[in-house]
């Protein structure tokens, strides 16, 4: 059987390079949507909050949770603030069972960010975790893929500037509020190349803030489509493929999502992404196993929509949103076995 | 003072919110003082008005979250120029609602578009902030006597925080003393149901008819 001697590695690389396959890989991108659940970091002593400040750590949790949940990756980091973090934001660490968040924005308002170099401030801060993390686990694990995990442009600016005061800034200074989204945006591509030259196989991007929910679709295309774009035209010239989750109800910026260049395009649980695949063939679609089902359903209902996915040619499987801390492990087990066929 | 006149500048206000023109609001409330017309009916049919308008849009989908952010401002723009002009007796305590996002959620953008369209509802709001506790949403609204506890979520991770405040008023004997709303991404009327909350609002607009409808249309006490 050739099923045996294709690696997840080249399995997920082969779909996002629309290559055919044996089957669906089973992933989960990490940053936001990780699977540090409560019961990998028990069962495992790598625990949460010391794996965020820790390369050590931070890969050998990322490694329990991938030989204890089945999940066909690696993902690091393990939460949305590490460029936030860097950019001068107050950021709390939170606990075992939850995640950081930012405490305290950097600046009140678009006037007052301060521009610093990229470069120094590269040389500061977690993005040295996370890469020296990648270095190690795609050094550990060389068939499986590390994915890198990276907070999108408008999420990022977002965890900057007072987010209330950056969304009216949108409408009312292009301008400025471009000035700040190409500063981030060449951050972020400076991380991602680091992230690629420590061995990461694939970049994922998250940008819950930039929805067509929050931002209509007019501000989506100009905002965020044309700076996630930037971004992953970038991470392409790093001969690297790129994962999109867009959080939300995409309706009203369906029409937008071909024009996004990312290789594979996550959504939320209330997504048909079946429909969605059939509206846009050209799409890579990964997804979209509810959250909400992870938690509390049993193991056979899980595995019952994991099935559902499968057969309606979802091209990656994955959880749909962030995996809440609770989750037990056996669901997750149904989940990713499922997809192997177990 | 014909009617007619008063019109003009309630419409002239209402159309400024809406069309996010925070100037002119400032502009035509000073008018308002000068020209001695009513200050709190300008409020209610220019500045509420226009801010209902933009809630309705919202609905709609033509505006968005940025949109509905800058008709907040141009509103509050009018509210502080024209609120000191407002007679005693029209004074009347509105309903309070303490609104929160429970502790671990990522950002709280949809309780603050909620908190907005509360006020500009007319509804009294208190805002606790992101990252609250069960216990201290609990604490403020019993120690503000509030009418409501409205709570906002974003991630399945913090759902179990909104069953918890609603456990917790059960086991203080309190439980009747609020009304309990919730909303937010992941959250749905099922899950309203099984943690017992009073109702489930998907989208901001949404939760002001909730509480007009948990309330019967009125928003004084």
């Amino acid at each position: 059987m050739m099923t045996s001697k294709i690696t997840p590695k080249k399995r997920l690389l082969d779909v996002l390079n629309k290559k055919a396959t044996d089957r669906a890989p089973v992933i989960c991108m990490g940053g936001m949507m990780n699977a540090s659940i409560v019961e990998v970091m028990n069962s495992s002593g790598f625990t949460l909050p010391a794996a965020h400040d820790n390369p050590d750590l931070m890969a050998s949790l990322a490694g329990a949770i991938q030989e204890q949940t089945g999940f066909e990756n690696l993902g690091v980091p393990f939460c949305m603030t590490v460029e936030a973090e860097l950019l001068g934001s107050r950021i709390d660490k939170g606990t075992l069972a939850c995640e950081p968040k930012i405490r305290q924005e950097a600046f009140g308002s678009v006037r007052d960010v301060i521009f610093r170099d990229i470069d120094e401030m590269l040389e500061s801060g977690r993005i040295q975790t996370v890469t020296s993390a990648t270095a190690k686990l795609s050094q550990t694990y060389q068939q499986l893929p590390v994915v890198v995990s990276m907070t999108g442009p408008i999420s990022t600016a977002a965890s900057i500037i007072n987010p209330m005061a950056f969304y009216k800034e949108l409408r009312k200074n292009p301008a400025s509020a471009h000035r700040i989204l190409e500063y981030v945006t060449e951050l972020l591509i400076r991380f991602a190349a680091r992230s690629v030259r420590a061995g990461a196989s694939v970049i994922a991007i998250g940008d819950p803030s930039a929805t067509g929910e929050i931002l209509g679709p007019l501000m989506f295309r100009e905002y965020a489509v044309r700076y996630l774009n930037i971004l992953t035209e970038a991470v392409h010239g790093f001969r690297t493929p790129v994962i999109l989750h867009i959080c939300g109800n995409i309706n009203n910026v369906r029409t937008l999502i071909p024009d996004l260049k990312a290789d594979a395009i996550s959504t939320d649980a209330m997504v048909n992404l079946a429909k969605l695949k059939e509206d846009f063939p050209g799409i890579t679609t990964m997804g979209n196993l509810s959250t909400y089902s992870l938690e509390w359903g049993t193991p056979h209902k899980i595995s019952v929509q994991t099935q559902k996915l499968v057969n309606d040619g979802i091209d990656i499987i994955s959880p749909a949103c962030g995996l809440s801390t609770s989750t037990t492990l056996a669901n997750i087990r149904a989940m990713t076995r499922t997809v192997q066929g177990e | 003072m014909s009617d007619n006149k008063e019109q003009t500048f309630f419409t002239a206000l209402s159309d400024a919110v809406l069309n996010m023109d925070e100037g002119t609001v400032e502009e035509i409330a000073h008018r308002v003082i000068k020209e001695k017309i009513d200050a709190y009916r300008a409020i209610e049919n220019g500045l509420v008005d226009g801010m209902n308008r933009a809630g309705q849009l919202f609905e709609d989908e033509e505006y968005f979250i940025p949109e509905i952010l800058l008709c907040s401002d141009a509103m509050y723009a009018g509210l502080n120029i024209l609120n000191p002009y407002i007679n005693r007796e029209q004074q009347r305590t509105r309903k309070k609602v303490v609104i929160g996002v429970v502790e671990g959620d990522t950002h709280d953008i949809g309780k603050n578009l909620v908190k907005t369209l509360l006020d500009a509802a007319g509804f009294e709001v208190i805002d606790l902030g992101r990252d609250v506790q069960p216990r201290q949403i609990v604490d403020a609204a019993i120690a503000e006597h509030a009418d409501v506890i409205a709570l906002s979520t974003l991630m399945t991770t913090t759902m179990d925080g909104m069953a918890a405040v609603v456990q917790i008023l059960q086991e203080s004997g309190q439980r009747d003393a609020f009304k309990v709303i919730v909303g937010g991404g992941p959250i749905s009327q099922t899950f309203a149901d099984r943690i017992g909350a009073d109702g489930y609002a998907p989208s901001a607009p949404a939760a002001v008819k909730l509480l007009h409808k948990l309330f019967k249309d009125s928003i004084y006490v």
